[in-house]
């Protein structure tokens, strides 16, 4: 199922700094991980199927 | 519920602002307001429906009044296939937020923010954040959108935050930290203020250190240039991979509602915050005008008044004792404003202030000219209310008399009006600016005259020396 908004790639990002003290792990984590990729120190990974709640019911 | 079998594909209209969901419909119809659902609508409604949080919001009537609709057959009124059908309560009058004044665009997003706190507890969420799925019963606020809860993908980002920005938290903060009303902003773009704007208002050494600006305004502008091209599922698995949580959302949410709480307007004195208790009426003239209009809306029990010109909302309070509902409308935003807080802060129902200007009225607007209606589109009154009004509306506003009575005969309701003649010192500041001469359709035997070939006086009475009230019935 799709969203029916586009959430805006840098609204996404920006959430990082809004969420303040909670959201600082999660941008360090993200940022470094580009900093790995961006140094060819690590690949990207393979996508992992997200755990979605039950579409199915 | 529903008489069953009852035929939506027969006699639906579809309600035009709520096509952008796909996988929820509204259709009015004259059996009720019903909402179409797709599979994955039905499945979010059954998780909402067997949630706490949904008892709660019902029990606090913070949401509107819904339950399950037997129908024969669902119309095709979604790009997929409809699978159940909703019955919602009828919103007593549809209002926008570019009439609500600041304090009650205030108290919708902190209804906006407070269901979606509350949703995550249970792992539902809202998949926007639009102030077009508030409305108003009264001075209480309804989430009537039931289509935006959703079950929660926990390592999303939230959807609805650049909503929430473009409509709710911008045109705040322009109005708090610039004392810049959003309403024609609002009315002129319905997605509301995109961040480059807020930015080019808020950019200032002055107000960039304001709480909530930097992130919310200026970073988030910033991050919308840099990433304009950048591919949104992307960044949304980087998202994923770095752990985003329910946690982060909801600190998110937190931290916006605290900045929402922290947002206030001092709107100050203008011409007519004092007007109620410092007009020209002494106090024989305003019982007298009291008496006029409490015998005028005692004689007809309406669903419906309108009150143009409402003012402090005295004469809304009186008309309010004979309707169901009385939508109060004036031009001022610091009086609209003033009169919603007190009207919340003793809980009425019953009376819905809105900011509007009468020779500006909201006019028709979206996709097609259908999205958001009229004024007179959303429902007609039985009663309207002009007191303090005509001049304001043909002095100042340059509308000629016979113009100002052609449109409210097409109310086609029993109209209450007030006229003070060109000797009336409130009438002779507004002229006192022109010409000599100006506005000579301003005049009381020639108002007389046309009120007359539109309406049957039922009464009239002079409330001062130079003010005159009439209660008339619209001719055949």
């Amino acid at each position: 199922m799709l969203a029916y908004l586009d959430p805006g790639t840098g609204s996404m990002l920006v959430q990082l700094i809004v969420g303040g003290f909670a959201a600082a792990g999660v941008a360090v984590k993200l940022y470094w991980r580009r900093l790995m990729r961006l140094l060819r120190i690590r690949k990207d990974e393979p996508e992992l199927q997200p755990a979605e709640p039950d579409r199915d019911g | 519920m529903a008489p069953r079998g009852h035929d939506l594909a027969a006699e639906r209209s579809t309600e035009a602002g709520s096509f952008r969901d796909h996988d929820s419909r509204v259709l009015v119809t004259p059996d009720g307001v019903f909402r179409v659902l797709s599979r994955d609508g039905l499945e979010d409604w059954t998780a909402l429906a067997a949630s706490k949080l949904w008892r709660e919001l019902c029990a606090e009537e913070r949401v509107v009044a819904t339950e399950p609709a037997a129908v024969d057959a669902l119309p095709d009124v979604l790009p997929t296939e409809a699978a159940a059908a909703l019955r919602h309560e009828r919103v007593p009058f549809v209002s926008y937020p570019y009439e609500w004044p600041f304090s009650m665009l205030r108290d919708a997003a902190l209804l906006q923010l407070d269901l979606n706190r509350r949703a995550l507890r249970e792992d539902l969420t809202l998949k926007d954040a639009s102030p077009y799925n508030v409305q108003w019963r009264g001075a209480a606020p309804i989430f009537i959108d039931v289509g935006s809860f959703e079950r929660l993908r926990p390592d999303e980002p939230w959807a609805g935050y650049r909503q929430f920005c473009m409509l709710y938290l911008y045109p705040l903060m322009l109005q708090a930290y610039r004392d810049l009303p959003y309403h024609a902003l609002l009315r002129g773009s319905l997605d509301g203020i995109p961040p480059a704007y807020a930015r080019a208002v808020l950019g200032s050494a002055g107000d960039r250190f304001r709480k909530g600006v930097f992130s919310n305004v200026l970073l988030h502008a910033r991050m919308e240039d840099r990433y304009a091209a950048a591919e949104g599922g992307e960044v949304k698995r980087e998202l994923r991979r770095a752990g985003f949580n329910k946690t982060l959302l909801d600190a998110t949410l937190s931290k916006l509602e605290s900045l929402v709480r922290r947002l206030e307007w001092r709107s100050g004195e203008t011409a007519w915050t004092g007007y109620g208790e410092d007009n020209s009426y002494d106090a024989g003239a305003a019982a007298r005008k009291a008496a006029f209009v409490r015998a005028a809306a005692g004689r007809r029990t309406g669903r419906l008044t309108w009150d143009l010109g409402c003012n402090d909302g005295t004469y809304a309070r009186i008309a309010a004792e004979h309707a169901g509902t009385v939508v109060a409308v004036d031009a001022d935003h610091a009086t609209v404003d003033g009169l919603y807080r007190r009207l919340r802060d003793e809980r009425r129902t019953d009376i819905l202030p809105l900011v509007m200007s009468l020779t500006d009225p909201s006019p028709d607007l979206g996709w097609r000219g259908r999205e958001r209606g009229s004024l007179e589109r959303r429902g007609t009154p039985e009663l309207v209310l002009c007191l303090a009004l005509a001049h304001h509306v043909c002095i100042t506003g340059n509308v000629p008399v016979r113009e100002l009575l052609d449109w409210l005969r097409s109310l086609d309701a029993t109209v209450v009006i007030e006229f003070p003649g060109r000797e009336d010192p409130m009438v002779r500041r507004l002229l006192g600016g022109k010409r000599d001469g100006a506005n000579p359709d301003y005049e009381r035997a020639a108002f007389e005259r046309a009120l007359e070939e539109r309406f049957l006086l039922d009464r009239s009475e002079a409330v001062t020396g130079t003010r005159t009230l009439y209660e008339a019935r619209p001719r055949a």
